[in-house]
């Protein structure tokens, strides 16, 4: 809509051949949307479904069990929104650079891998401890609070970048 | 369970007052102002995720932002229609934040209307 004005490899990439395809054709847009939805549906439903866990919904459910389960859908998940996300950001990269929300987004989304990690390397370890009917460590509960608001904040900055 | 509420609802209120600043959305546009446009179109895009026209009026190119493509296709405006060069005119509200831009509730093209939300 504006010429791409802006960092070298910000007007390359909105010049792609994959930018314009995105722009210009029909369905594509919609389709590639349409993944990224499906992708981020099944990582931040996996995720705030564990939290629900860790913050002491379904007692009975191990918790070591839920996290195989889960894990690899949220691993999974990566495969549809990294790439979706890379294209929609290709086909207005210039304006998408500079865009509030999507920068937002990207910060509490490092966060949120971030608080996960942490996660891992420290509360879980401890799991067998807590895996059933016990309540999951301080540390544990507040990894969980941290990762809904973390993950509602990055779809609803996610869906604001169409705003700004 | 209340920070859980607590961390929902500040995000919530961290983040509303962001669609006041709507670009794209059509609350970014001042719907209380009417304007009725007529000009030739100097450029064109049939892109997602909004086409749009540069028309040129006497007063100045406006630049008209109109509906998605496969919208457009759907309701009997297809690209070939909107080509530089080409007359229309547009019914539409002016941006909040930029002057020289605006977004069409409908554009008429020759004798064909196309209603664009």
């Amino acid at each position: 809509m504006h010429p791409p004005s802006g960092p070298a490899w910000l007007v390359w990439l909105e010049t792609s051949a994959a930018a314009v395809a995105m722009r210009q054709w029909t369905w594509l847009y919609p389709a590639v949307e349409i993944v990224h939805i499906v992708g981020f549906v099944t990582l931040v439903g996996a995720a705030l479904m564990f939290d629900a866990r860790l913050l002491g919904r379904s007692r009975p459910l191990a918790v070591s069990a839920l996290e195989r389960h889960l894990l690899p859908w949220a691993r999974f998940s990566l495969l549809l929104v990294v790439p979706t996300g890379a294209l929609m950001f290709t086909a207005h990269a210039t304006e998408m650079a500079t865009n509030p929300a999507l920068r937002l987004k990207l910060v509490l989304l490092v966060a949120a891998f971030l608080n996960a990690g942490i996660f891992h390397r420290w509360p879980f370890r401890t799991v067998g401890d807590w895996d059933t009917e016990i309540r999951a460590p301080m540390a544990a509960r507040v990894n969980g609070v941290l990762s809904i608001g973390l993950w509602v904040g990055v779809i609803a900055c996610g869906r604001l970048i169409a705003y700004f | 369970m209340r920070s859980r509420t607590l961390i929902a609802v500040s995000t919530l209120l961290v983040l509303a007052p962001a669609a006041a600043l709507a670009h794209h959305g059509w609350s970014g546009y001042d719907a209380s102002r009417v304007l009725s446009l007529s000009g030739v179109i100097r450029e064109a895009g049939y892109e997602h995720p909004h086409g749009y026209v540069k028309l040129e009026t006497p007063d100045k190119t406006w630049l008209v932002v109109l509906a998605p493509p496969s919208r457009m296709e759907n309701r009997g405006l297809p690209r070939d229609m909107l080509k530089a060069g080409t007359k229309a005119s547009v019914v539409g509200y002016p941006n909040r934040s930029d002057p020289g831009e605006m977004r069409a509730e409908r554009i008429t093209i020759g004798d064909k209307t196309t209603e664009l939300r």
